[in-house]
């Protein structure tokens, strides 16, 4: 059988392959409004907390774990109802990117955090998790397209 | 270093494109399937049941609530299958030269 297929029917095959396989790999992308939601949530959580009053850190407490949970439920349900790409397909490296970004997100937030305590600023960590949710809203979707990038480049067929 | 060896089950225009969806996740949904191959439920079903015959994928059946939820993945004699069928279309293409690549509209 082999012999019998042309190189044209061959090629055609695998731009097959490599658009099926793609089609997989787009639908994993994490939505922009999920890095909103998560950037908002934290804000207010952190907000909350540094009222020191019990009502608005119950009340954030409540709003962020409902929050969080209700967004990352829809995004894995949608993933689950569908197809979930392969895990192997990110690779070491996109493990490290997505460990990267979170401690790099961390690392700044408390950079900024910190000295302003120290300054007698109010609301120091609120302003130093602002900064981290800008860098998740701005970084999150860039993060997202190297973690496909990675993936488009694992996948069956790919020229490594 | 994949030994390339053509698979003419997995080569099947509607199976090569179901294998190709499946290769790329750990389980993928029945409903899934179905729409991204633009198949009938009976045809899907014949489709996964050649596949499953031939020990290529595994299937699920579970519950969401009360409804039916079917799905599928690849396992590892499938998976090596495909490798092996797309580095035999490698093959083929390269003893071809890159000409045979169609172009992009």
């Amino acid at each position: 059988m082999n012999d019998q297929v042309r190189p044209e029917e061959a090629a055609r095959a695998l731009a097959e392959i490599g658009q099926r396989q793609e089609q997989v790999i787009r639908l994993s992308a994490i939505p922009t409004w999920y890095w909103w939601a998560i950037a908002v949530l934290m804000i207010g959580f952190t907000a909350a907390v540094e009222t020191r009053r019990g009502l608005a850190i119950g009340i954030g407490t409540a709003v962020f774990v409902v929050g969080v949970l209700a967004a990352t439920g829809r995004v894995v349900f949608r993933s689950v109802r569908s197809a979930q790409p392969r895990n192997d397909l990110l690779g070491p490296g996109g493990v490290f990117a997505i460990l990267g970004f979170v401690a790099v997100t961390v690392g700044v937030s408390m950079a900024v955090a910190f000295p302003l305590e120290a300054s007698g600023i109010s609301y120091p960590a609120t302003v130093g998790v602002s900064v981290a949710a800008v860098m998740l809203v701005i970084g999150g979707p860039f993060l997202m397209r190297y973690l496909q990038g990675r993936m488009l480049a694992n996948r069956s067929g790919s020229r490594r | 270093m994949i030994k390339p060896k053509f698979d003419e089950l997995i080569h099947a225009p509607t199976r090569l494109s179901l294998v190709s969806l499946l290769a790329a996740t750990e389980w993928a949904d029945f409903q899934f399937l179905r729409d991204s191959a633009g198949l009938s439920d009976s045809a899907l079903s014949k489709q996964l049941t050649t596949l499953e015959e031939a020990g290529y994928i595994e299937i699920r059946k579970g519950f969401v609530g009360k409804r039916p939820r079917t799905s599928a993945r690849l396992n590892i004699v499938g998976r090596a299958a495909f490798d092996q069928h797309v580095a035999a279309l490698q093959e083929i293409v390269a003893k071809a030269g890159v000409s045979v690549f169609p172009t992009t509209p």
